[in-house]
């Protein structure tokens, strides 16, 4: 198996002794499109600059596709696309001299550039104001138009630093067609920094989320919200007390992780909460204890951000752990 | 190497693809040396207060209002870098497959574009004000040519120096820091046996000297005597000043 990126014990210093990345491994499989997460000064962006040969790494290593990115950061430049936080494109020329300076820059062949652009124009749905100054663009179509330059030649890899940044919800999901439609056409790997938990959640094949310079988890989606407790039922019982032995039988259950019983609700917290519901039920009904209203509650990828990175492990971070579990109904981890 | 050479078109041709919606700016660049030849040209012309060798002082300031022109364009020029470590571009630009230093040298060589339009306004003025050119269009040529590669190395020196700068702030200042005294202690204005002796010194250390003595000698007076010494320089001065900028870069771009 090919890794797109291989990373270990990345350690980025900068000047002023601001350790931005503190010892990070990461592993993103060729194909995927993995998303990274992670608060405000996380790292992300340099860990960006990083595996895209900006500048080294004060310790460790990474390769792109078995590339090393300080010995061989020129033959790593020819595989990988890449659009920066910051707005990278010149404003006082127009869309389609863009894409031909930057063909140009990156050495496209004279014969095929001018198909190569208008394919991309079109692709990206930037035909119409190809001849605009770029100046009167929208976000959406600066966003766009970036995407289209940094997949000019076809990378095997596309590096996106908070693409959807400031894009309203349509852009959003244009922008998204168009970069899940270039994994699926070219196999392009995607990987990308975001603070939009849905869109990792929908597009991601993989998540990473890193807090202060370190990975503090990873997996998929799916299995990053299992790995917080579980799924939360609620009981609410018309004002009957629940004795021990019902209490001791429930918790007996199977499916069922732990129970707690506040005033008149019962919070039992499982696997997974659909069929772990029946036999929670049969319980109560055979211990003749009438249920007024069940709600269930299932940790969202927000959820498990909040648990991962809401807190920057500091002293008074209590309330946000707080936060999680009024949400997510006591899915901290034990 | 062709890598290099790709890059550096491109941006020349960026450069002037820019140049082509911002065409005020070209206009209100033009305002100084204009001024330059017009007043100051005129009245020293009628002062002979300068020793010129026989020909009028408005002539022999041409070149040195043109290089001041250059040199002006290509230190802001290449001092936009600082604002432009803020923006994607120079990050995106490094991610593109070409060598560092081909960045570098393209940036300050397209800062010459702009260069060389400010001397084509200048033209027209200074025909005007009865300034007499060599009519041959080789030498025009090779003049324009020294003025579009002094420029880069000008560019070169400004992105050094803005390398050290932490902050935006006193940008112009920098600036003005930088111009005035190459302008000064230069051959622009006055023939360098007319100056104190400490500023000789530093007049045979200022690369804008030979530029000024080449453009004068291909445009004005025709005496080229000089004028493998001035290339010489001239190539030595934009080598050192791109490689110490490709250097510098780094502490631009982290
Ligand atoms: N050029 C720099 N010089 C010094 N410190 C820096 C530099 N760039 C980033 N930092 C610091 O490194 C840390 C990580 O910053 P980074 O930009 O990588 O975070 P990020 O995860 O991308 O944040 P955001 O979500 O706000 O974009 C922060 O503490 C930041 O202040
Ligand atoms: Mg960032």
């Amino acid at each position: 198996m090919t890794f797109a990126i291989d990373a270990r014990g990345l350690e980025k210093v900068y000047k002023g002794n601001v350790a931005a990345l503190a010892g990070v491994d990461l592993d993103v499989k060729a194909g995927d499109i993995f998303a990274l997460l992670g608060p405000n000064g996380a790292g992300k962006t340099t860990l960006m600059r990083i595996l895209t040969t900006q500048f080294k790494p004060t310790s460790g290593e990474a390769h792109i596709f078995d590339l090393d990115v300080v010995r061989d950061g020129a033959e790593v430049r020819k595989v990988i696309g890449y659009v920066p936080q910051e707005t990278s494109v010149w404003s006082d020329i127009n869309g389609y001299e863009n894409l031909l300076i930057y063909a140009k820059i990156y050495g496209l062949p004279s014969r095929s550039r001018k198909d190569v652009i208008h394919d991309m124009l079109e692709s990206m749905g930037l035909r119409a104001p190809a001849e605009h100054l770029v100046k009167t663009y929208s976000g959406g179509m600066v966003r766009k138009l970036e995407i289209a330059c940094a997949m000019l030649i076809r990378p095997k890899i596309l590096f996106l630093d908070e693409p959807t940044l400031g894009l309203d919800p349509a852009a959003r999901i244009a922008v998204w067609e168009k970069l899940v439609s270039f994994k699926e056409e070219f196999g392009t790997t995607v990987f990308f920094s975001t603070h939009y938990m849905d869109e990792a959640n929908a597009y991601s094949d993989e998540v990473a989320i890193i807090n202060t310079g370190r990975m503090v988890t990873s997996g998929t989606a799916d299995e990053l919200k299992h790995s917080l407790r579980g799924e939360l039922i609620k009981f609410s019982l018309s004002d009957h007390r629940v004795d021990e032995h019902t209490l001791g039988r429930i918790r007996g259950l199977e499916p069922v992780k732990s129970v707690v019983v506040t005033d008149s609700t019962l919070n039992v917290t499982v696997e997974d909460a659909e069929t772990a519901l029946p036999c929670v039920m049969d319980a109560l009904r055979s211990e003749g204890i009438p249920v007024e209203r069940i709600t269930t509650t299932k940790p969202t990828l927000e959820d498990v951000f909040l648990w991962y990175a809401g807190t920057t492990r500091a002293p008074g971070a209590a309330s946000s752990i707080g936060r999680v579990e009024g949400k997510a109904g006591g899915t901290r981890r034990e | 190497m062709n890598d290099s050479l790709r890059v550096v078109l491109a941006m020349i041709e960026l450069e002037l693809r820019r140049l082509r919606n911002d065409r005020t700016e070209v206009f209100t660049r033009a305002v100084q040396p204009v001024l330059w030849l017009v007043v100051f040209g005129t009245v020293f012309s009628q002062l002979h207060a300068i020793p010129t060798s026989g020909i009028p002082y408005v002539d022999y300031i041409t070149p040195g209002v043109m290089l001041q022109s250059v040199l002006f364009v290509a230190v802001l020029y290449g001092l936009t870098l600082v604002w432009e470590r803020d923006t994607g571009i120079l990050k995106k630009l490094l991610v593109a497959p070409a060598p560092r230093y081909a960045t570098v040298i393209g940036r300050s060589m397209s800062s010459g574009v702009r260069a060389i339009i400010q001397v084509v306004i200048i033209i027209p003025v200074a025909l005007l004000l009865g300034v007499s050119f060599i009519p041959n269009p080789a030498y025009f040529v090779a003049a324009l040519a020294i003025l579009f590669v002094i420029s880069g190395g000008f560019a070169a020196l400004s992105i050094i120096v803005a390398s050290l700068l932490k902050t935006r702030e006193r940008f112009m200042g920098i600036g003005q820091a930088l111009i005035l005294p190459l302008f000064f202690a230069s051959n622009a204005l006055y023939p360098i046996a007319s100056m104190p002796r400490a500023i000789q010194i530093v007049a045979v250390f200022n690369p804008l000297t030979y530029a000024v003595d080449a453009v004068r000698g291909l445009m004005i007076t025709g005496n080229l005597a000089l004028l493998p010494l001035d290339v010489a320089v001239i190539a030595l001065f934009d080598i050192l000043m791109f490689a110490v900028a490709s250097l510098s870069f780094r502490k631009i771009i982290e």
